[in-house]
């Protein structure tokens, strides 16, 4: 029995049944079943793969069948009215079920802090390119300090970004104006970052970043210092001891990390350290991108992750929580 | 990466207790993320001496032994000499021998500080009692070795602390080597030192023979010499090599050697093999050894001929750990012979199992090299090396620092292997680095940290204090150059990072920018959101954050075309291969998530961003991206038209937002209005321009609540928030005056046909009253549809008044009159 013609054959019968699932109880199938035990032991597995290949083809043209004969059924309603006929006007849930997702809480409340410092707010991109990931940033074809990022990439070799970072080089070139106008750069971006990590309590591969960027005549490092002990200050609503270590970002020059005693309100007794973001002096090859000249400009940047200010604020255990939408999580935060 | 402090001690003074220095690194050079206090491992073991070994009666390999810890343990058993029982199963212990022993009632050192510590005791083996144990060197975490007793070989006395002994009072610091990534220097022990005496405020001066940068070695045996040819100077900066005779291959290093090798994380294997690993440790410059003859042998001359040149396609060769890998055009190959050019090394990374050495070796070719890191980085991961050695080479070691390590490897293997100098250096360096001198303004250093300067004292006693080179001032500025080994210093910034680092940051007192005063508003697209999440969340919707990369069987379940999604090629995960056209199928998939639960009712909304290959790209050339808001409302109970219940949902939002809309039949087969069946779907319009098509709500097809398990009750929307943000953006504020009494309330109700739209009545009644000057409400009250099912009743409640006067009896009947008439003049309604 030729397996292709049965094939074609069945496929047919399922456009021709009126239940098409009757195709699958064909006495065909069944003969080509009880050929299986007649053949030779090594062609066995092949043409038992066949076989199944041909029922599974078969399930999908039935769905396929029942699915359209099901849309046949479908009533049309009238999708101007304001309830279906013979029945009552409809109430909405009832207002205490509902919730605003704890990180988009959060993002708007740094965002307030900081437009009311005067720095202006754009949501990053999701999908952005090698220039605005890396090159723009200091980082030269090939440079190992890449492979921190663990970046996806799509066939057109797009990159979901790594880091908010991607804005700045956009932020710098917006601003280059206002600067040379006597002015200066201040914004924030902030949104989804991306990173190619198998995903448990503490590691996500989709998570918020929020990146800032100063840019005038006179900033200097004791001026990010500022800003940033001002930002967290306000946030937490406490005078806060900061603190910095040496770090190394190309972006950079110097680079810091910069870390906060855990406030009060989170239990803080000011004797423990949390590390919140990275930070630096603007690397003069960074302004060069955006054709800010460095020798009259400087500027500072930094950059942190939300889920953490949020976790510490909430005492949030575990990081998948956040993109689960789960209603028992959701609903936590009325 | 693993450091000891007790092997920086070696280089630098450090007085201060372990977790000042812990701090004052982490402020002043690079996080340390754990110290390790290795001493508490060894705080009981004592040094012992076999006075008595004997066999145990009836066993195999069991020895009864007497020891002699100098009577140094209180609570333990002794004979009448104050020795001590232990039975022991090594079959090198013997007399006379000084071991490590651990005494009842104390952890095994390889076990400390793990979940399940070992606590010895004394107890009877075949019959003797055994007083805790006579240790190897895995047993006191030293290295994998469990061949027998540690053989104790320094001079020392019964009762001696072990952990003296061999300097095991240490402390390891394991530091976030990240953060290092620009400096190879710090990859050594001296490069650390140097850092560390500079952050205490102290000279560093580096080992005589590290600043001998063109030693000169005497030959005291002759072999060939060999010859080195760099095929491009791009990707091998500079090759050296020597010639060494009469190895000892099988000796081994002592005890200190081998543990400080071991606590630092490299295995020791032979004194050979240490020598290179010590150095690596000490200076950063991994050296590769390769077998002399065997050398010889594949390179087919009278003398070694080394070529460096890049990988070739189709070229294979097989390594040290006997895995055949294919070569890149893009990996760096250590050929032998001229001619033939045979791959004897991946250079950076492994050597070749042809030129390996092994215990017979006697002759060895000692490689110091420097690698184009970029390249080593491809290496690397092509090929899954992560060795020490590539991680300090990809890290771009200097090209001056081969000659110092060189040599000084040639005078460690003569002291500890017997080894003869046998060649001259063969070199070749096409072309050495220029030192980089810079001069820096004092104002630039004060411009960049504080704003205030910096006495110039201090910064130039900070950078001698670096081993920065000729390092002069004047009132201005201060000039230094850099010294070798910092590959990352190019421009004054580079400087001015060691200046606030060293000095300290935490020293720099923080200020806020002075700025003109500027209110600054979030953006109107944060507004919208924000407005949107108060008015859902208001009519009891969650909002939840879903992936903006999604499974591919979650396109194809909701009907999109994967051909539309951006797709990722690396992604760990197979949940991340597309991403998202839309919110929808999302949120379909949560709303199955918390049906399971289960949850009877509830809507889910997301607000995010969505890509389609279709949208193209925009000015910079990148995708463009369009905001969304979806919401999905479902009941697991209701069998009505779900429908209208999403439809209440987006009327609340647009009523909020003052945007009339208007509902109009699905159409076009956008990626969006994939999951909707239309039949009993809408587009949503702008009323007054419908041209704008703001998004689609319906219910879903068959095939989509079929394949994502979904209840009968259940519907949805999708809107473009950035089509509402313009709207909003260009509407100007409403308010009409309000009309203090004079309300009427008359209810109407019309029969018209089954099929009639909803819409078409309401338009023709909002006309009627529109032509006045009235200010009116139209409030559908019931659809009733009876047996017949050919007509249907639609009843209203119509409120109205007049700004400024009271209406009559006579008025009110002629405005409902004129309702009724504009109605009934359409045949199909009637009045009832």
């Amino acid at each position: 029995m030729n397996i292709d013609e049965v094939r074609a054959s069945l496929l047919e019968r399922v456009t021709e049944l009126d239940n098409p699932r009757e195709v699958l109880k064909d006495n065909r199938l069944k003969a080509l079943y009880a050929e299986i035990p007649k053949l030779p032991n090594e062609q066995r597995g092949a043409f038992g793969r066949q076989i199944n290949e041909l029922k599974e083809a078969l399930e999908v043209a039935i769905v396929e069948r029942e699915n359209a004969a099901l849309d046949q059924t479908v009533e049309p309603i009238d999708i101007t009215a304001p309830f279906d006929s013979n029945g009552t006007k409809l109430t909405l849930l009832p207002t205490e079920n509902g919730t605003i997702h704890p990180l988009s809480r959060e993002i708007t409340n740094v965002i307030d802090i900081f437009t009311r410092m005067g720095f202006e707010a754009i949501e990053s991109r999701q999908i952005d390119d090698d220039f605005h990931m890396f090159t723009s940033l200091n980082f030269p074809p090939g440079h190992p300090a890449r492979d921190g990022y663990d970046t996806f990439r799509t066939e057109e070799g797009f990159i979901p970004p790594a880091h908010t970072s991607t804005m700045q080089n956009r932020i710098l070139r917006a601003g280059r104006e206002k600067l040379e106008q006597g002015g200066q750069i201040a914004a924030i971006s902030y949104g989804r970052v991306f990173r190619n990590e198998d995903v448990d309590a503490t590691h996500e591969h989709t998570f918020h970043q929020c990146e800032g960027v100063f840019v005038s005549a006179t900033a200097s490092l004791s001026q990010m210092l500022g800003t940033l002990q001002a930002f967290f200050e306000t946030y937490y609503g406490q005078k806060l001891k900061t603190k910095t270590q040496p770090g190394y970002f190309p972006f950079t020059e110097p680079s810091l990390e910069f870390a906060i005693e855990k406030p009060v309100s989170l239990g803080g007794s000011g004797k423990e350290w949390l590390e919140m973001l990275g930070c630096g002096m603007i690397h003069p090859n960074v302004l060069k991108a955006a054709d800010i000249d460095p020798t009259k400009y400087r500027g500072f940047a930094w950059g942190g992750g939300l889920e953490r200010l949020v976790m510490l604020k909430y005492g949030i255990e575990d990081l998948r929580h956040f993109e689960s939408g789960k209603l028992q999580f959701l609903r936590e935060f009325k | 990466m693993i450091v000891s402090v007790n092997w920086l001690k070696k280089y630098v003074t450090i007085d201060r207790p372990i977790d000042e220095l812990a701090e004052l690194i982490g402020a002043r050079l690079v996080e340390i993320e754990e110290v390790i206090d290795l001493g508490a491992k060894y705080q009981d073991v004592l040094v012992a001496k076999v006075i008595e070994a004997g066999p145990v009666p009836d066993s195999d390999h069991l020895n009864l032994c007497k020891i002699d810890d100098g009577g140094v343990r209180k609570d333990v058993e002794r004979d009448e000499n104050g020795l001590i029982q232990v039975v022991c199963g090594a079959p090198n212990v013997r007399v006379g021998l000084l071991v490590a022993w651990l005494p009842p009632n104390t952890v095994v050192p390889e076990t400390h500080g793990t979940d399940e510590p070992f606590i010895l005791g004394a107890r009877k083996l075949r019959g003797f009692m055994s007083n805790g144990m006579i240790a190897s060197a895995r047993e006191l975490d030293l290295w994998d070795e469990h061949d027998g007793i540690l053989e104790i070989d320094r001079e020392a006395k019964a009762g001696d602390p072990f952990a003296e002994l061999y300097e095991l009072n240490d402390y390891l610091l394991d530091i976030e080597n990240k953060s290092l990534t620009h400096r190879p220097d710090c990859f050594g022990l001296i490069g650390l030192a140097r850092e560390i005496a500079a952050i205490q405020g102290e000279k560093f001066t580096s080992p005589d023979w590290f600043t001998v940068l063109n030693p000169v070695l005497t030959k005291v045996a002759e072999l060939k010499q060999p010859t080195i040819t760099i095929a491009d100077p791009t990707i091998c900066a500079r090759y050296q090599g020597i010639v060494l005779a009469d190895v000892d291959s099988s000796a081994r290093s002592d005890i200190l050697t081998s543990s400080y090798l071991a606590r630092s994380g490299m295995r020791p294997i032979s004194t050979a093999v240490d020598i290179t690993n010590w150095l690596m440790l000490v200076t950063g410059q991994p050296l590769h050894a390769f077998d002399y003859d065997k050398l010889l042998q594949v390179s087919g001359s009278d003398h070694p001929e080394i070529v460096v040149r890049s990988g070739r396609d189709d070229e294979k060769m097989t390594l040290l750990d006997g895995r055949e890998i294919e070569l890149s055009p893009e990996d760096i190959v250590i050929t032998a012979g001229d001619k033939i050019q045979k791959p004897v090394a991946l250079a950076g990374a492994m050597g070749g199992i042809e030129t390996e050495i092994d215990d017979s070796t006697k002759n060895i070719f000692l490689e110091s090299a420097t690698f184009n890191l970029y390249n080593l980085r491809g290496t690397q991961f092509r090929h899954g090396i992560f060795s020490e050695a590539i991680t300090r080479f990809t890290k771009g070691q200097p090209a001056a620092l081969t000659a110092p390590v060189l040599a000084e490897a040639a005078k460690m293997f003569a002291d500890k292997t017997g080894a003869k100098v046998a060649s001259d250096i063969a070199e070749s360096y096409p072309a050495p680095a220029e030192p980089v001198r810079l001069t820096i303004p004092l104002q630039q250093v004060a411009d960049v940290l504080t704003g205030t300067l910096y006495r110039e004292p201090i910064i130039v006693t900070m950078l001698a204090n670096l081993e920065y080179v000729n390092v002069t001032n004047d009132d201005e500025s201060v000039s230094a150059t850099a010294p070798w080994w910092r590959t990352d210093i190019h421009i004054n910034e580079d400087v001015i990072e060691d200046v606030g680092r060293v000095n300290g940051y935490d020293t720099i007192e923080p200020t806020l920018p002075s700025r003109k005063f500027t209110a600054v508003r979030p953006s109107g697209m944060a507004q919208l959101y924000d407005r949107i999440r108060q008015v859902l969340s208001a009519a009891g919707a969650n909002e939840v954050l879903s992936y903006s990369f999604i499974h591919g069987d979650l396109l194809a379940k909701v009907g999109q075309d994967p051909e539309n999604s951006y797709r990722i090629t690396n992604a760990i995960s197979p949940d991340l291969q597309y991403s998202r056209q839309s919110l929808v199928p999302s949120l379909l998939a949560k709303t199955y998530m918390n049906i399971k639960v289960p949850y009877d009712d509830f809507a889910l909304f997301e607000i995010g961003k969505v890509h389609q290959k279709s949208y193209g790209l925009d000015d910079e050339g990148v995708p463009i991206e369009r905001g969304k808001v979806a919401l999905v409302v479902a009941d697991r109970k209701r069998i009505d038209a779900a429908y209208y219940q999403a439809k209440a949902y987006v009327e609340e939002l647009f009523a909020r937002l003052e945007i009339t809309v208007k509902f109009v039949p699905l159409a076009g087969s956008h990626a969006s209005n994939k999951p909707f069946e239309p039949k009993r779907s809408a587009q949503i319009k702008l009323a007054s321009d419908p041209s704008i098509c703001l998004g689609v709500i319906g219910e879903f097809r068959h095939a989509v609540r079929r394949a994502m398990k979904l209840p009968e009750f259940v519907a949805g929307f999708e809107l473009s928030t950035d089509r509402i943000l313009q709207q909003i953006e260009t509407a100007s504020p409403h308010y009409e005056p309000p009309i203090f009494g004079g309300q009427v309330e008359r209810d109407i109700t019309v029969s018209v046909a089954a099929e009639t739209v909803y819409q078409n009545i309401v338009d023709v009644i909002q006309e009627a009253l529109g032509q006045t000057d009235l200010k009116f409400t139209i409030t559908p009250i019931s659809i009733y549809q009876g047996d017949d099912k050919a007509v249907k009743n639609i009843s209203f409640r119509l409120r109205f008044a007049l700004a400024g006067s009271t209406l009559t009896g006579d008025e009110v009947a002629t405005i409902m009159s004129n309702v009724s008439d504009a109605l009934t003049s359409n045949a199909n309604v009637k009045i009832v």
